[in-house]
């Protein structure tokens, strides 16, 4: 029996790194310190397992999975690779590279969920902070948007909401917590302020709040159901914090026109910080989704949705995110890594990829999976394999390896590797 | 002069054709503008393996006339970049039409898609259909939209139609999508149609100025109403739009009073919505 320390937790953004993991006869048998998601992905991750893989439904050896893989990507003209959120750094680096070798158009899970907070941070800028910075300073904090009591477990415990820090030394008590949703959560019962809005009104919310800050009387009695005198108070509130923090989640960047959403937040920000210390973190999903911007952003520039098809790269949402290229019926072969688009995007854009080649790297049957005509299993990042990965506050973190994998599985990174070599001898050298 | 293009087959992967100006075709010959490269996913592959071609074609660019005799709604950047000439596209276009242009005309009689107009800095653009989203726009990061010229809606317009817009006009007959002319720092839009939510969100003043002729569907609470008026200059630019733009709804509010409203508050800025009062 063997206990691991200091292991991190390859589930969501806020990649807890202080789990403890008891392992015996290369099984996992306890799990100490992680939340009721994280115990579930310890103890169940040899659940519904990939253990072979497949090319058309027929059990096949690696090898010639990559070789069929490497020959569909290497002729096809619109290929797209998607995913990525849910794997280390090495394979989103590699990922990359393969984009820029077959010409194609490769996109991260980002595009559907906090793309708009990457476009808004790409063109003014995210007046951000460590997550240890906000538990040791942060007396104001504010959640728009976003329930990390469903999403983000450990996050009002570790960094937000309870933890005792340097200049928050009693705790909870120090800090004036706000929650602004369309309904009632399990979040809003525990918060000082909870202002329940009206859907899709986020932005005229956000907009009378920073007239407020810049001093501005609005005429109109209340802005997205809330009075304006409790405007008034929180804007009155938010100027004297000693250091306030707003959390926003797909409450605000998927409600309706989500770009300009998250670019009034940030600007309201951005004025606060003439009164005060202020910042505004997205509460990212994958565990390493901030990570696939990361290492996209330095390697090509950009941080998703990018094209290579003419030998560079090039960025635009809206033209190459992976639910618009499909729903166009654009791409012509697809490549899914470590994520499971059949599930999650629209029908129209499904449809589409039901009717190309469709390659698929993860560790569990899901339903891509089951639609795919190649699937090739993979080891489970942060269990079965180590790797890099973002934290939501943009801090890389080391993903330990605590088992080993099954004989024959291989991590995303040495998968993507052979496909790139193969593809590599089939294009000439190239 | 007069160069025809017909269509030869509906592309599954949408063309890039931005040599489609009159700037590149003015002074070859058609034999060799059959050979002009365009970029379908990573291939490069020739314009004649798209359009049958025939015509003339002139010396000097203000010359020439492109017509596409049917739907070009795959084919991207069309007039990307012209600096004059004409463009008649007989059915629908595809996305980024006329973006980055500087002058000369380009009309579409069907439908026009996204990024029409984007960037563009001269030169007028009609859409007799209607177009998709960021008509005369930025493109993502930049912090100029259109800067000059002239785009002309008949139809509906999308969503963040002429954000960052920095100078020049936009026409839109028919309904506008939500955030038209958010982030305006210059400039005018006219609605003849409904406009939607979050018209001119982040307007930053600068002279914009947006004119709804049919109402907004609900204007933002940070734009501070001022006064009910008939302002001289809209009459000049109504009869601008009735007599130069031949857009004929013009005429309809020569004698109409407008409120004003000035904002956007959040930003401090003294952009101007007009709502007719009729």
């Amino acid at each position: 029996m063997e206990v691991f320390s200091d292991v991190v937790c390859p589930f969501c953004g806020c990649l807890c790194d202080d789990l403890e993991i008891t392992v015996e006869n290369n099984k996992i048998i306890k799990t100490k310190n992680s939340c009721a998601i994280s115990l579930s992905k310890f103890m169940h991750h040899e659940d519904n397992r990939l253990n072979y893989p497949t090319v058309d439904g027929r059990r096949t050896d690696l090898v010639e999975a990559i070789n069929e893989s490497a020959k569909i990507l290497a002729s096809a003209k619109r290929p797209l690779i998607y995913g990525l959120s849910s794997t280390e750094c090495e394979a989103i680096n590699r990922s990359i590279e393969l984009a820029e070798l077959i010409g194609g158009v490769i996109d991260s899970t980002a595009s559907v969920c906090h793309g708009p907070t990457i476009i808004t941070e790409q063109s003014i800028g995210l007046i951000k902070s460590t997550l240890g910075e906000i538990k040791n300073r942060a007396d104001l904090i504010i959640f728009w948007g976003s329930n990390p009591t469903e999403s983000h477990l450990r996050h009002l415990t570790r960094y937000s909401m309870f933890p005792t820090g340097l200049f928050t030394p009693e705790g909870r008590k120090n800090r004036f917590i706000v929650a602004v949703d369309v309904r009632k959560t399990k979040l809003s019962r525990i918060v000082d302020l909870f202002l329940e809005i009206e859907p899709n009104k986020d932005f005229e919310l956000i907009s009378a709040l920073r007239a407020i800050v810049r001093g501005v009387k609005i005429e109109a009695e209340q802005v997205s159901g809330i009075p304006i005198n409790i405007l008034k108070e929180l804007a009155e509130r938010m100027k004297k914090a000693r250091f306030g923090v707003v959390f926003y989640g797909l409450g605000l960047t998927q409600s309706e026109m989500g770009d300009m959403n998250v670019n009034a937040a940030v600007g309201l920000v951005s004025d606060l910080n003439h009164h005060t210390k202020f910042v505004i973190l997205p509460m990212r999903g994958h565990f390493n989704v901030a990570g696939a911007n990361t290492v996209s952003s330095w390697l090509s520039g950009y941080p998703f949705a990018i094209d290579y098809s003419r030998g560079y790269s090039r960025y635009n949402p809206g033209e190459f995110t992976a639910v618009d290229l499909l729903e166009r019926k654009e791409a012509d072969a697809a490549l899914i890594i470590a994520s499971d688009p059949v599930a999650h995007f629209p029908a129209s854009a499904v449809e589409h990829l039901t009717k190309i080649p469709l390659i698929t790297i993860d560790q569990k049957v899901n339903m891509t999976t089951l639609l795919s005509r190649i699937v090739i299993p993979a080891a489970t990042v942060g269990i079965e394999a180590d790797g890099t990965a973002y934290r939501m506050d943009g801090i890389p973190i080391r993903l330990k390896k605590i088992i080993e994998p099954s004989e024959g599985i291989l991590p995303d990174s040495e998968i993507l590797k052979m496909m790139i070599d193969k593809i590599r001898v089939l294009k000439g050298g190239y | 002069m007069e160069v025809f293009l017909k269509p030869k087959v509906k592309p599954l992967i949408p063309v890039e054709a931005e040599v489609l100006t009159p700037d590149r075709f003015a002074g070859m010959k058609l034999s060799e503008i059959e050979g002009l490269p365009v970029y379908v996913g990573n291939r490069v592959e020739k314009l004649s393996d798209y359009f049958e071609l025939e015509g003339s074609i002139s010396e000097k660019p203000a010359d020439q006339q492109i017509t596409i005799l049917g739907d070009a709604s795959r084919i991207k950047y069309i007039g990307y970049g012209m600096t004059a000439g004409r463009i008649l596209v007989e059915g629908g276009a595809g996305m980024h039409l006329g973006s980055h242009m500087s002058g000369g005309e380009i009309v579409v009689k069907g439908n026009a898609s996204d990024w029409a107009g984007a960037e563009m800095s001269g030169g007028l653009i009609s859409i007799l259909g209607n177009t998709g989203d960021l008509l005369g726009s930025a493109y993502r990061g930049s912090r100029e939209g259109m800067t000059g010229g002239c785009i002309i809606v008949k139809g509906n317009a999308g969503i963040e139609s002429g954000i960052f817009m920095r100078r020049g006009t936009i026409v839109v007959e028919g309904e506008i999508g939500s955030f038209a002319g958010a982030h305006m720092n210059g400039g005018a839009i006219f609605i003849f149609g409904k406009a939607s939510r979050g018209v001119g969100a982040e307007m930053r003043g600068n002279g914009s100025m947006i004119v709804c002729f049919k109402g907004v569907d609900s204007l933002l609470p940070t734009f501070i109403y001022n006064t009910i008026y008939k302002p001289n200059f809209m009459r000049i630019y109504l009869k601008f739009l009735f007599n130069t733009l031949k857009i004929d709804k013009a005429g309809e509010y020569f004698e109409t009073p407008f409120k004003r409203y000035v904002g956007d508050a959040a930003v401090g800025g003294d952009g101007e919505i007009f709502i007719a009062e009729t």
